[in-house]
């Protein structure tokens, strides 16, 4: 008797769980999105809020599965998801010409990279020695604007050495505004471990690839 | 109807209550449990040969080749091999002669349940001549032929028609529509940029979206199939949420707020986008309403909070904060309320990925210094480690049956991408070309 009464509610959760799934996910996105203004926010979108256009994502039921048939029609098969050819520009070759230029601006400076502990943000003291002499050279080229470049090793996830790689950037940026660096001058990018130095899995390439870099930023 | 409304809710709330419970007694027990049900007894399934009715020798074999493979991934046939059960397969057209019926006689004494066979047909003397292919069902159970499919297209579609059959396949067994025919997105390098790429489910046909030169990063498909929302650098110094619809290559800018811009999840509706943004000092969760534009701050606390996943129902969110030190996952409501700590074992857990079933959130977890899968339940009460050894593994991404993970690993040296079923089992390596291929994304089901 109990078996039976536990196993109807259980066949009862799952029913209405799944009953209700459909029809509970729009109502709290609903009143999710009720509860809160739209204060400051351009509705329309456009480039001022920092918002751009969103296309209708909604899910298309059906899925093109028309089941087996006994006596089947001749069905034609697409080549599934149309894919765009892409086109390669030379969006590459400006961007190389663009980085080369970058750095041969920074190595002609003489700017040293900052390199860091594992899993760490920290400027050590050797951090501040190069970062003393960089912010030298930042105060007696006043009209160089650089950006701080922060990098991470391949251990660990993309995401999180972004935002490490973030930290480690407003670290070095925050030092060299302490040694009296306009803060104006100096922009801020965190490249995780999307842009290693070296590709070896050995502590020797981890600790080259945990760095903030100073580039001094070239035309634009 | 309202007394099943009334006894849901109060399920719900015992439910509720019990996942509380859990949460706060907190001392999650390293239980290694099978993800997938252990009552769920897999179809046995025989595939009878794919005849070249006409065409190319590779023809009939090829399409089979990929019948077999995605039966297998499917997870739900257990293909068997006809040849060692002593059945031996011929010609057999739509199934109606009598050389049929004795081998199903023979298909159903040997317990195999379905049995699969089909002809494919490829006119050579035509340039680009049109490809037919055909198959067909037997069914043990009801003893009868209950149906097939007729397919034509060109030949460069041979492994899409393959792949749709198996779908109609798992789709008649199991009501839901296979994952044949789905897709990954992902980024590979490129000299010395990073690139979006699609390729089908099985690591073919690999395409490139993306030419910038630079880096574009962390790619999520909307809930239609139809686009692609991630992190983007164009100019190189800053960092943008872009969207880019892969029928026309059209693209544009989505969220360009200044700072970092991360992590772009698009709710299981397609309402609602979760980011993560720097844009007022650190990374905080944010969540785009894509009817109104409006933008809500869903985190408020002085520490790095990235990597949202949203549940199957909308409800909630997982994400990483390192409020507490190293990186763990949390949840929430969607609304930024009820913000609770999931994980506890070891320090260092990222990129939670939560399962289109509910049931399990993948996610990256540190253990001796490699990093690792996991999954944990939401309830955080069962946790198990899905790989081991050494290399970094990442961007865990479920397939829309909650069957398989799609990760990248740098086991094999560079990073590549790979399968894995979700109880840990088959790890299939999908990519063999170039020199890094990262951050896959597996399409919802069509």
């Amino acid at each position: 008797m109990n078996k039976i009464f536990c196993a109807w509610g259980v066949a009862l959760v799952a029913s209405v769980a799944l009953i209700g799934m459909s029809g509970c996910a729009k109502k709290s996105v609903q009143s999710g999105g009720d509860s809160q203004s739209t204060q400051g926010m351009a509705k329309g979108g456009g480039d001022k809020s920092g918002v751009g256009s969103y296309p209708d994502t909604g899910v298309q039921p059906g899925g093109g599965l028309r089941g087996l048939d006994k006596n089947p029609s001749e069905e034609r098969i697409g080549s599934g998801t149309m894919l765009a050819k892409v086109n390669p520009s030379g969006n590459a070759d400006r961007q190389m010409d663009e980085i080369r230029a970058e750095q041969a601006a920074s190595a002609e400076a003489g700017l040293r990279d900052v390199f860091f502990a594992y899993d760490s943000w920290a400027i050590t003291e050797e951090g501040r020695q190069a970062l003393s002499r960089d912010g030298e050279w930042i105060k007696s080229n006043p009209n160089a604007l650089l950006k701080v470049e922060g990098h991470c090793d391949e251990r660990g996830t993309s995401a999180y050495n972004l935002v490490l790689g973030e930290k480690r950037a407003k670290a070095v940026r925050n030092y060299l505004v302490e040694l009296g660096v306009g803060a104006n001058r100096l922009s801020v990018v965190s490249y995780g471990k999307e842009r290693p130095s070296c590709t070896e899995h050995a502590e020797s390439c981890y600790q080259q690839n945990r760095r903030g870099h100073l580039a001094v930023k070239v035309g634009k | 109807m309202t007394r099943i409304k009334l006894i849901s809710a109060w399920f719900g709330g015992v439910l509720f209550l019990a996942g509380a419970v859990g949460i706060l007694e907190s001392g999650a027990a390293d239980v290694f449990l099978e993800v997938t049900r252990s009552d769920f007894q897999k179809i046995s399934l025989g595939i009878a040969g794919i005849q070249n009715g006409g065409g190319p020798d590779w023809l009939g074999g090829r399409i089979e080749e990929v019948l077999k493979k995605d039966v297998k991934r499917s997870l739900v046939f257990d293909l068997v091999d006809l040849p060692s059960l002593g059945i031996t397969t011929s010609n057999m057209g739509n199934g109606t002669g009598t050389g049929s019926k004795a081998l199903f006689k023979q298909v159903a004494e040997k317990g195999v349940a379905v049995l699969v066979w089909g002809k494919a047909v490829m006119k050579e003397a035509q340039k680009d001549a049109d490809v037919n292919m055909e198959g067909f069902v037997y069914d043990s159970g009801s003893d009868e032929v209950v149906g097939g499919k007729r397919y034509a297209g060109s030949p460069s579609v041979v492994r899409l028609m393959a792949h749709r059959f198996v779908d109609e396949l798992v789709f008649r067994y199991t009501g839901e529509p296979g994952i044949a025919r789905t897709k990954i997105a992902y980024v590979a390098q490129q000299g010395s940029a990073r690139e979006l790429f699609v390729m089908d489910y099985d690591g073919y046909d690999a395409r490139q979206l993306t030419a910038d030169g630079f880096l574009n990063l962390m790619p999520q498909w909307s809930p239609d199939r139809r686009f692609l929302v991630f992190t983007a650098y164009r100019d190189r110094n800053t960092q943008n949420i872009d969207m880019i619809e892969l029928a026309t290559g059209k693209r544009w800018t989505l969220i360009s707020l200044g700072g970092l811009n991360i992590t772009p999840s698009l709710s299981p509706d397609g309402n609602f986008l979760a980011f993560a943004s720097s844009h007022e000092g650190n990374s905080e969760l944010y969540r785009l309403d894509t009817r109104t534009k409006a933008i809500q701050r869903l985190t408020v606390n002085p520490s790095g909070d990235l990597s949202p996943s949203w549940s199957p129902n909308g409800r909630e969110l997982v994400f990483v904060s390192d409020r507490g030190g190293g990186p763990q996952l949390f949840l929430m409501g969607s609304d930024g309320t009820n913000v609770r700590r999931l994980t506890f074992d070891g320090d260092y857990n990222a990129a939670p990925a939560w399962s289109p079933r509910g049931n399990w959130i993948a996610y990256v977890c540190r253990t001796h210094r490699e990093y690792k899968l996991c999954v944990i339940t939401p309830d955080g009460q069962k946790r198990m480690q899905l790989t081991t050894g050494p290399g970094v593994d990442d961007s865990p991404s479920w397939s829309p049956d909650g069957r398989h993970l799609v990760f990248s690993s740098t086991v094999d040296g560079k990073s590549h991408i790979y399968m894995i079923d979700a109880d840990g089992k088959d790890i299939e390596r999908l990519t063999f070309q170039g020199t890094h291929n990262s951050a896959p994304s597996w399409s919802p089901a069509s």
